[in-house]
């Protein structure tokens, strides 16, 4: 179930919030534990089954963590299993065929067969999460969790879930025995999951459409402007798209009581690639840094290890991504500007006119976009010759202008909705032209909203076409 | 005031999505969509295994949607919002100028355009009576200046240009010359693909002038309108839901003496040259011959002209009445349906001449045209 289709907002989130609000507190999080699961379930029967192996693995390895304080190697031994299951859970779900494929290259290892494995839904979320768990309180940096319901409320909470943000234990492990709920937080909630809703589904899945036909464009279709068109309607759609997917986790955390921390901050903005991953992702970000950048030595060591510690988190961090050797080569790709940043750049970008340092930045983001989206080596070269005038399709046809005119005004709104403007606009408006903008908005973007999904679902038969 | 307005927000919120899912709970499920002419999805029903391996869940997703509250006014409000930020079209269709929705052409490669066109040249080839072959433009191509600006389309003019260079053995006949000087006239359905019988008329003229006989004029006819509600498939595609319907004419009535055989199950029924029952329904273009159907024999009453073999499409439908003058005998034989073999078909029917004639749009996307050449 995504959250924007009917029957997550139409059917499952109205009982969801129903029954919450007239349980007293103690049950409430055993009603949680439940929907998450049928959350989950919905879309995962089996697999259900994996997550819910994950969740026993992690409370379970906390507890034994917690118990072996004392002796520090017996509490060791436990953490590194620990680790191991979940990053072998993760290896084999994911990346197991990718494995065999490649190894298949090898002469004399042809005959292996692929195993068919299908992901399971939000893996690369949930592991990532339990994970954080046992190392937590190994360091010392939350405390034991002896409640099996409220810790798997934690790793099964459906808001974030499926896309994150990546929610690490010792962020909500306050929350997770008590939070408090007041009409103003649930109202900051549906403005929030408005804003996401309005972002998914008015924005990303339209631009979506339109990269999807420069996307599908052969080698001589392929102009200069629709190369440009299609990538910036791309770049545009996956912040839309995941942020907005963010913004509904968020917006949904807090209708239930919960704070979740932010997971983008206008990463368009950034006037440079370093700048630019502390606001994208973050929550991913954050992840990397705490579990691996630092404990492999951070930034306090010798340059030449900075740089092997950099080199080490992108290649990981580009093959989280997905199962295809193009997501690790989009990873290199941003290690390498972040070591050129590191070595000499930044410090030049930041004395360098701002509007230098974000043509540069986007068009390094643009362009990794190209490998990240396209699935082979040979369509990121034609894409990327088309865009810097090297393709054979000439700088534009007609039909380039067309799509031009008709996502003017969509180009327009989400390139203004990708900068901090709308927001300070409305934090600096008065306190009486919120309270009454406020509920106008939520109204328009609901019935706007809502006729998108239904839309989206529109299927007319047209079987006397002939 | 920011709590009061924090409490109205979270009542917007919540009463907008608790009235949605009580309404759909409470009003009856529907069996048929109107507008997109289609059996909506019924409750599916619920097994362990169903749930645990099986469809369940995807068939209530379905569900939901199919049964959502006010579907139709959703679609509407959505298309409406694509025209005020400035697109063009919706889901494929075209918004023109004078109420007139086109949907966008796409034509298919070249090779698979040549094979069909071999298998019509193939026919010819075998027979020894004079084949004639039409391919109909349809509006995206005649009515190209009512499309908004640049948008992509592709012609139509061409595709008919390059499969008639590779007919040689049949007599193709000049549908695009005979509409295109005719193209300011209402001579395709503004919310439907198909011609109107003006535009069928034309067509006709064509195929008279290409089996060298003499047409009618139009002062032939006694015009009469039989329905001002028409909304055809490319209203159903597009979601403009507030565009005026079409009307449907007929040029030519049924007389005394016409004896039409309809087989649409196989079995030889009454057949009837205006099914009038359709004008009540959805699908109104249907009421020419009654719609769909493997084989329509026709006993036109007039002793000693020719007999003639229709493979066709539906944009004959309305072309069919214009003929009937012409010949002794008119069969008609749908080759998705149909599955004879044409050459023992002709030689039992001692038929004089056959016409194969489609529309550009379903001669690109038809699959079953490999059936003329066996």
């Amino acid at each position: 179930m995504v959250f924007s289709s009917v029957p997550f907002m139409f059917m499952y989130l109205p009982v969801v919030l129903l029954v919450y609000y007239m349980a007293p507190w103690k049950w409430r999080n055993l009603w949680l534990f439940v929907v998450n699961l049928l959350f989950y379930g919905w879309g995962e029967r089996v697999y259900l089954l994996l997550m819910i192996f994950c969740i026993t693995v992690n409370f379970i390895n906390g507890i034994l963590i917690d118990k072996y304080r004392g002796d520090g190697r017996k509490a060791k031994l436990i953490l590194v299993l620990n680790v191991v299951i979940n990053i072998g859970m993760l290896v084999f779900f994911k990346y197991i065929d990718l494995i065999i494929e490649t190894l298949r290259l090898i002469p004399g290892l042809s005959g292996l067969e692929p195993l068919g494995v299908t992901l399971p839904i939000g893996i690369s979320f949930y592991t990532f999460q339990t994970m954080s768990y046992p190392i937590d309180v190994y360091r010392g940096d939350a405390d034991v969790q002896k409640n099996y319901i409220s810790f798997g409320t934690f790793v099964a909470l459906f808001p974030q879930l499926i896309a994150g943000p990546i929610v690490r234990y010792k962020d909500v492990a306050d929350q997770l025995n008590f939070r408090a709920s007041s009409v103003d937080q649930f109202a900051s909630g549906v403005r929030r999951f408005m804003i996401g809703l309005a972002k998914k589904s008015l924005i990303a899945n339209n631009l979506g459409s339109l990269w999807d036909i420069y996307a599908a464009a052969s080698a001589s279709e392929l102009t200069m402007l629709g190369s440009w068109l299609g990538i910036i309607a791309f770049s545009l759609q996956l912040y839309f798209d995941f942020s907005g997917y963010s913004d509904m986790a968020i917006g949904l955390g807090r209708m239930l009581g919960f704070e979740f921390l932010e997971n983008f901050n206008y990463p368009y903005i950034s006037k440079s690639i370093t700048e630019f991953w502390r606001r994208w992702h973050m929550s991913l970000g954050t992840w990397f840094r705490d579990y691996v950048y630092i404990p492999l030595g951070g930034n306090r060591c010798s340059r030449r290890r900075q740089f092997f510690n950099i080199l080490v988190v992108w290649a990981l961090t580009g093959i989280w991504h997905g199962a295809s050797w193009t997501f690790l080569l989009w990873g290199l790709y941003y290690a390498l500007f972040l070591m050129v940043e590191k070595a000499f750049l930044l410090k030049r970008l930041e004395r360098a006119p701002a509007i230098l340092s974000h043509i540069y930045t986007l068009l390094i983001v643009i362009v990794g976009w190209v490998i990240f989206q396209l699935d082979s080596l040979d369509k990121c070269a034609v894409y990327l010759s088309a865009m810097f005038g090297l393709g054979g399709a000439g700088f534009a046809v007609t039909s380039d202008f067309y799509y031009m005119l008709s996502y003017a005004v969509t180009f327009v709104i989400a390139m203004a909705a990708a900068t901090p403007l709308g927001a300070r606009l409305y934090a600096r408006a008065p306190e009486a032209l919120r309270s009454c903008a406020a509920p106008a908005l939520i109204a328009v973007a609901l019935i706007l909203a809502t006729a998108y999904i239904v839309d989206g679902t529109y299927n007319p038969f047209l079987y006397f076409q002939f | 005031m920011k709590k009061i307005s924090s409490w109205i927000q979270v009542f917007i919120f919540t009463a907008f999505i608790g009235a949605a899912f009580i309404l759909n709970l409470v009003l009856p499920d529907k069996e048929m969509s109107e507008v997109e002419n289609r059996t909506l999805q019924q409750f599916p029903k619920f097994t362990f295994e169903n749930f645990v391996f099986g469809s369940f869940t995807t068939d209530f997703e379905k569900y939901a949607n199919d049964q959502f509250v006010m579907r139709d006014g959703w679609i509407t409000v959505k298309a409406a919002t694509e025209l005020a930020v400035g697109k063009k079209e919706n889901n494929g269709v075209y918004y023109c100028e004078g109420d007139t929705l086109i949907e966008r052409f796409e034509a298919p490669d070249d090779d698979s355009l040549l094979q069909k066109a071999g298998y019509v040249n193939a026919l010819a080839e075998k027979l020894d009576i004079p084949v004639y072959f039409a391919i109909i433009p349809g509006a995206a191509e005649i009515w190209n200046d009512k499309l908004p600006a640049n948008a992509p389309c592709d012609s139509q003019k061409e595709l008919i240009d390059l499969v008639y260079s590779a007919v040689p053995d049949a007599e193709t006949v000049d549908m695009y010359g005979a509409l295109n000087p005719h193209a300011d006239e209402y001579i395709f359905y503004r919310t439907d693909h198909h011609w109107t019988s003006l535009g069928a008329y034309y067509g006709y003229t064509a195929l008279m002038q290409a089996m060298g006989m003499e047409a009618n004029g139009l002062d032939h006819y006694d015009v009469k309108t039989v329905s001002d509600a028409f909304l055809g498939t490319v209203y159903s595609t597009s979601g403009f839901t507030w565009v005026t319907p079409d009307s449907i004419q007929t040029f030519v009535n049924p007389y005394d003496g016409l004896s039409i055989t309809n087989y649409p199950q196989g079995e030889p029924l009454e057949g009837v040259l205006y099914d009038e029952s359709y004008l009540d329904k959805k699908d109104k273009y249907s009421m020419f011959f009654g719609g769909i159907t493997p084989l329509i024999e026709i006993d036109t009453g007039n002793e000693g002209l020719p007999s003639l073999l229709i493979v066709r499409d539906s944009y004959m439908d309305s072309l069919t009445p214009f003929l009937l003058e012409h010949f002794s005998e008119i069969d008609i034989i749908d080759l998705r349906y149909n599955n004879a073999n044409l050459s023992q078909y002709i030689e039992e029917h001692e038929i004089d001449s056959v016409l194969v004639c489609y529309s550009a749009y379903n001669f690109s996307i038809d699959t079953n045209l490999y059936r003329l050449a066996k």
